[in-house]
């Protein structure tokens, strides 16, 4: 893996090779909190790409793009929308989410989006909901946290 | 979490808040090698639930993906 390429503007990066091939998706995780102004600290990027054949493809294209090696295995369980993937032959990690715990639809979390930071975010209150239900350690340090940055981010943007 | 901690963490929220989302990125994305779980281009699951058993069975516990504790658990259910 080719790490010495490592850049932190890797979700800059990611949003800009998505945007190009049209890729319908929205950062989802720590990584997206991180965007909106969480004060966390993260190694890969998780993004929750709507789950169809055609968008499938096109993450393809824009992870080849990005310099990720792609096999034709892989390929294939992007097309086919696993319900989670994970990329680390690219500059940095990338997951693939297409069914994160805790959130019942796409549309209707695309219909919650933040876009206050320039790249679409899940709603930070879908990114609590989604590390609840995953209800592992990790997630328990960090909830309380996120709960505290909810509160201080929802009263910035009034 | 004692409350005059969380009082600190709400003030680096504040500040964190008045970065560019560039510095956002900066300081919140950076490598940290994670045993296993970076030993291999790529992998997939068909359910999240088929990950995280993936992980409890083969991740160090140290990294936090394995099973809650009863206190953790407890924790869970009260934020």
């Amino acid at each position: 893996m080719p790490r010495d390429l490592f850049s932190p503007v890797q979700a800059q990066d990611v949003a800009g090779a998505f945007e190009a091939h049209q890729v319908d998706y929205m950062f989802i995780g720590k990584s997206g909190a991180i965007l909106l102004g969480y004060p966390g600290t993260t190694q890969d990027v998780d993004v929750y790409p709507r789950k169809d054949p055609e968008n499938g493809a096109r993450i393809i294209g824009a992870l080849k793009d990005l310099g990720f090696a792609l096999d034709h295995n892989l390929e294939d369980e992007i097309i086919g929308g696993k319900d989670f993937i994970q990329i680390k032959s690219g500059p940095f990690d990338i997951d693939l989410v297409f069914a994160p715990d805790g959130i019942e639809s796409y549309s209707e979390a695309k219909s919650r989006m933040d876009i206050s930071s320039g790249f679409p975010v899940l709603n930070i209150r879908d990114i609590i909901a989604s590390k609840r239900s995953a209800g592992r350690p990790r997630d328990v340090v960090e909830l309380p946290l996120l709960e505290a940055f909810r509160d201080v981010y929802e009263k910035d943007q009034k | 979490m004692k409350d005059d901690d969380l009082k600190d963490f709400r003030r680096q929220c504040e500040r964190s808040l008045q970065r560019s989302v560039e510095e956002r990125m900066r300081y919140g994305f950076c490598y940290v090698y994670k045993p296993v779980l970076d030993d291999a281009p790529w992998r997939s699951f068909d359910s999240m639930a088929a990950y995280r058993k993936w992980c409890r069975e083969n991740l160090p516990e140290y990294l936090g993906y394995g099973e809650l504790t009863p206190l953790q658990k407890e924790i869970l259910d009260a934020t």
